[in-house]
């Protein structure tokens, strides 16, 4: 085995040393890695600006903010970890560290665009970061920066809904431009990954031996690039609107603001596929590992992510049942989301039933994945009330809207990417990290998130309404247990990534390489991996999930 | 089991909570039992220390997966079912119903009847008959959103949406904006009070308000315009900072423009800037804030309004209140056709009432009118009060002698200022907030 200058075992991470070696890297877990980054930084951006509001609305009326700083830190917490840390979110991270490794293949098929795509996202990461500056200093200067369009943090809301958007004092060209190009690197990363898994697999992995995560991930490719640039043109829109007044959305030029909904939510909800299918990808992968026993109906899973993201396709105008649609056009749209219920359900069963019989360890990652189970059952199930029309005229933008999104994107892939963060962590790292202090940031993130968003569900049953910076004392009781419950929550996840980072750099525990005995392929190589993945290619004899003793009639792979 | 919902104020509200409750009791039963069945089998087949890992390799079942596919499925064609058929009916309207024109504006909801009346902040409308509220919005998405009666739609500009209901409760509502609409969005709320027909029908065809502004001075009508169209929620008369500029000493006052350049406060300044908002934004506050009121006012009110921030120079005491008020009662005798309550009411804004006391239940100085009548409680010395008549007369003649506990003891009294049959209309107009 090579080895480095110092006398280590040669890997990825040491192969080459230096700044310049990383940001002109074009392996894909490097790259990997360098997303998971940046994301972080805006993740604890975004998180902070959301603790902010929570203590805003601890009581009714004005607090520590005004209404306009309230509206502009709830739409950048939105467009931050939406655009900025939410969409390129596991794909980004995980899927670019665990595709080629899982496949069996060196790196992606397009190493050099995958390095483009990150630099992509960077660019709109500084365009979204220049959007936050206020015309300021000398007088040409501040009238310089009001020429150039930077009149101040956006205040529109992540939905960026026309007129306001097109009549908003604030700098909604430049937010919008930065979410354009981050578009850009969304749908380049689905293509290298379509590709990738289409060309790159090694001998023997057929496509019924690849592991849930790579068809969660496939799906989710399949909507980046066929759904994101509809929110790119609608944006595009948005800026031609404001800078030249074309008037497609406009009313008072005979557009129609419905229409930016439209073009909008055809996006924007399938987008929460490309959140938390990889999500699912995972759960799928850890349960069998820590219960020792194939995923249960791996079939079905497969096709399931794909239904998913097919009649994800379909279903946009539920976000608009009363934005002034016509009644049929609400009841087609209802019909149609009952339509993903379905294949979410299926998952959640065969992800349980794969642990019966098990031999059942409950390790870090296996307490994620369990957590990650319980609330999306709670998110699928609140989905149901605003699937359902009558119920959701009363629920429409209320807060129970704001706690469903969060148990989907919260407790759904943030939760998911930690599981995972767990999980991989010796492959990525080569260290192990703190158990004991990965447990108990676990017990924080889980009672901190229900504390957090459970009392929202009520807020919502109640009547009250989202984005408000100012409420009914009947509000009062409930938005106070939810301050409380970020703030654990946010402890939470403070402790778990400090524990990670920490060991990474400072751990003495070095991994094996494969700590928790799994049968995927990213576990067959040493950790962490060498530059180039495998030793040699590796040949494919077997799904990845054959634990246990065979049983007369026990499945139909 | 887990329902929150506000009280069912319309005719298809206990439909609508009925769909819901199937929906929370579907869930319930399927989240306890899959949870269940995770928790049972993480701890039943959990790895005990010296276990070997000899797990039968089951990789499915088709039939469960059949059965796990078909049962949500028909329970989701079920709940998808039912939720249409109320939606439907949600959506119906009657032939007779009451149709009022509510034009949404940031941040305010007008109300239009059939006849002309026109309110702002609080819609009146009969019990038992069916209404249509036709929405339309002057500027950017509102969304109207009365909870009790389980209706919301969204007040799209350039399009007429409605919302219909039957309300089968007397009583006040609240009524929210839920579409995000910038600064003020969450003090875009508004009242919707269900009368009965006659009180209704009363109030529909009672001009006592014009015929008192007929009788105000200009100061007084732009107070009331003030109040009413809603300048009260970004212009304060105190000298605090709010979305605009106070109007406190303003008139005349030298004001640097964000451009650059001076202006005087004076009358043309002021109609410029309520037609055209846009057209001069002093130094320091946000532009493309305020609605432009083109069409909404009419000259007279312009001019009354401006009469009203002339007033507003500091020198406004309580002597002067003191001298306008003989002339609120001369003006009492007027509108003695109406009832003892709509009298109180009156009473309660021109005595300065409201400035302490809420009508929602919301703490201010003072206690809140909201079901205050007959209510018990105790003292600031310890005794026990109940709100009868002889308790809120005696309140209003002394009323630091019986301070309800947790109030500071600021009210003035009004001895000699309302006379006998005056307090008998605020005591009728109070035992009205239920």
């Amino acid at each position: 085995m090579a080895e480095s200058a110092t006398g280590e075992k040669l890997n990825y991470l040491n192969h080459e040393r230096g700044l310049w070696s990383w940001l002109t890297t074009i392996d894909h877990k490097r790259i990997g890695l360098m997303y998971l980054f940046a994301m972080t930084i805006f993740f604890f951006v975004a998180g902070i600006l959301a603790l902010c509001m929570r203590l805003e609305l601890f009581h009714p009326g004005p607090d520590i903010m005004t209404a306009e700083t309230y509206n502009v830190f709830f739409t950048l917490h939105g467009t931050i970890m939406i655009f900025l840390f939410i969409v390129p979110g596991i794909p980004a991270t995980m899927g670019n560290f665990l595709i080629p490794l899982m496949i069996g293949a060196k790196d992606v098929a397009f190493p050099r665009l995958n390095l483009l795509s990150y630099y992509l996202y960077l660019i709109g990461a500084v365009l979204a970061l220049v959007a936050l500056v206020k015309p300021v200093g000398p007088e040409f200067f501040s009238n310089f920066l009001t020429w150039l369009g930077l009149t101040g943090p956006v205040d529109t809301g992540w939905t960026f809904y026309a007129p306001y958007s097109l009549e908003s004092g604030t700098a909604v060209v430049w937010m919008t431009f930065a979410a354009f190009i981050l578009g850009f690197s969304s749908i380049l990363t689905g293509l290298n990954f379509i590709v990738t898994i289409h060309k790159l697999r090694a001998p023997g992995m057929t496509w019924f031996r690849l592991p849930v995560f790579i068809w969660a991930s496939y799906a989710t490719a399949i909507i980046q690039t066929l759904a994101t640039p509809v929110v790119g043109i609608s944006l595009l829109l948005i800026i031609l609107e404001r800078v030249m007044g074309i008037g497609i959305f406009n009313p008072k030029l005979g557009g129609d603001p419905v229409l930016f909904e439209h073009f909008f939510w055809f996006y924007s909800h399938p987008v929460v596929y490309i959140m938390v299918l990889p999500a699912f990808g995972i759960v799928g992968e850890i349960i069998p590992v820590f219960s020792r026993k194939p995923l249960f109906g791996y079939k079905m899973v497969c096709y399931a992510s794909l239904a998913i993201a097919f009649v994800g396709f379909f279903i946009w105008a539920h976000h608009m049942f009363v934005a002034g649609i016509s009644d049929k056009s609400a009841i087609y749209f209802s019909i149609a989301t009952f339509g993903v219920a379905i294949p979410t359900a299926i998952k959640v069963f065969n992800w349980v039933s794969t642990m019966y019989k098990g031999s059942i360890r409950l390790e870090t990652p296996m307490l994620y994945a369990m957590s990650f189970v319980f609330i999306f059952l709670i998110a699928g199930t609140t989905g149901v009330y605003l699937a359902t029309l009558a119920t959701d005229v009363f629920y429409h933008d209320t807060y129970f809207v704001v706690a469903h999104f969060h148990y989907t994107i919260q407790g759904g892939a943030v939760i998911g990417l930690i599981a995972a963060l767990h999980f991989w962590y010796p492959k990525i790292t080569g260290k192990m990290y703190n158990d004991k202090v990965a447990r108990s940031a676990w017990f924080l993130v889980f009672v901190g998130f229900n504390l957090t968003f459970l009392p929202q569900f009520v807020l919502g049953m109640q009547g009250m309404p989202r984005r408000y910076f100012d409420y009914l004392p009947m509000f009062e009781p409930m938005h106070q247990l939810s301050t409380i419950g970020a703030f654990i929550n946010g402890a939470g996840y403070s402790l778990a990534l400090l524990n990670l980072f920490y060991c990474a750099f400072f751990g003495k525990e070095r991994a094996p390489s494969n700590p928790f005995e799994s049968h995927s392929l990213e576990w067959q190589t040493q950790s962490p991996p060498i530059h180039e993945n495998f030793e040699e290619t590796p040949v494919v004899t077997d799904w990845p999930y054959s634990y246990g003793v065979p049983v007369e009639g026990g499945g139909h792979h | 089991m887990f329902n929150y919902l506000p009280e069912q104020a319309s005719e298809f509200a206990y439909k609508v909570d009925r769909v819901n409750q199937f929906i929370t009791n579907t869930s319930v039963f399927f989240i306890v039992l899959i949870c269940g069945a995770m928790l049972y089998f993480a701890f039943r087949y959990r790895k005990r220390p010296g276990e070997t890992d000899e797990t039968p390799r089951i990789e499915g079942n088709n039939y469960l997966e059949v059965v796990w596919t078909a049962v949500p499925a028909i329970i989701s064609i079920y709940v998808m079912y039912i939720g249409i058929v109320t939606f439907r009916e949600m959506r119906t309207v009657e032939p007779d119903a009451l149709e009022v024109n509510v034009t949404a504006q940031k941040w305010k909801w007008d109300f239009e009847y059939q006849n002309g009346k026109k309110t702002t902040a609080e819609a009146t409308i009969p019990v038992d008959k069916p209404v249509k509220f036709i929405l339309a919005s002057r500027d950017v998405i509102h969304s109207f959103f009365v909870p009790a009666m389980r209706v919301k739609m969204d007040a799209v500009p350039g399009m007429y949406t409605y919302v219909t209901f039957k309300p089968i409760k007397t009583g006040t509502y609240n009524i929210f904006c839920t579409e995000y609409c910038g600064t003020g969005h969450s003090a875009m709320l508004a009242k919707l009070r269900v009368v009965s027909e006659a009180e209704f029908e009363r109030w529909l065809n009672d001009n006592s308000e014009e015929l008192l502004k007929a009788q105000m001075s200009p100061a007084e009508r732009g107070e009331n315009l003030y109040n009413k169209s809603g300048c009260v929620a970004c212009h304060s008369l105190d000298g605090s900072r709010r979305v605009g500029p106070s109007f406190l000493k303003l008139f005349g006052k030298k004001e640097a423009l964000a451009d650059g350049s001076e202006v005087t406060a004076d009358e043309n300044y002021i109609k410029e800037s309520i037609l055209n908002p846009n057209a001069k934004v002093v130094k320091g506050f946000p532009p493309n804030q305020m609605p432009a009121f083109e069409g909404q006012l009419t000259d007279d009110d312009i001019s009354a309004l401006i009469a009203f921030i002339k007033a507003q120079d500091g020198t406004r005491k309580a002597e002067e209140k003191k001298e306008s008020k003989p002339q609120a009662e001369e003006k009492k005798v007027d509108l003695a056709s109406l009832s003892p309550a709509e009298r109180g009411k009156l009473l309660f804004q021109e005595m300065g009432c409201n400035a302490c006391h809420s009508l929602d239940g919301s703490r201010l100085v003072g206690p809140s009118f909201k079901g205050l009548f007959g209510r018990n409680g105790k003292l600031t010395d310890g005794s026990s009060y109940t709100a009868d008549e002889k308790y809120i007369k005696h309140s209003i003649l002394e009323p630091t002698s019986q301070v309800v506990e947790g109030y500071p003891p600021a009210m003035p009294t009004f001895k000699g200022r309302l006379n006998d049959s005056q307090i008998n209309d605020l005591i009728e107009f109070i035992k009205t907030l239920k």
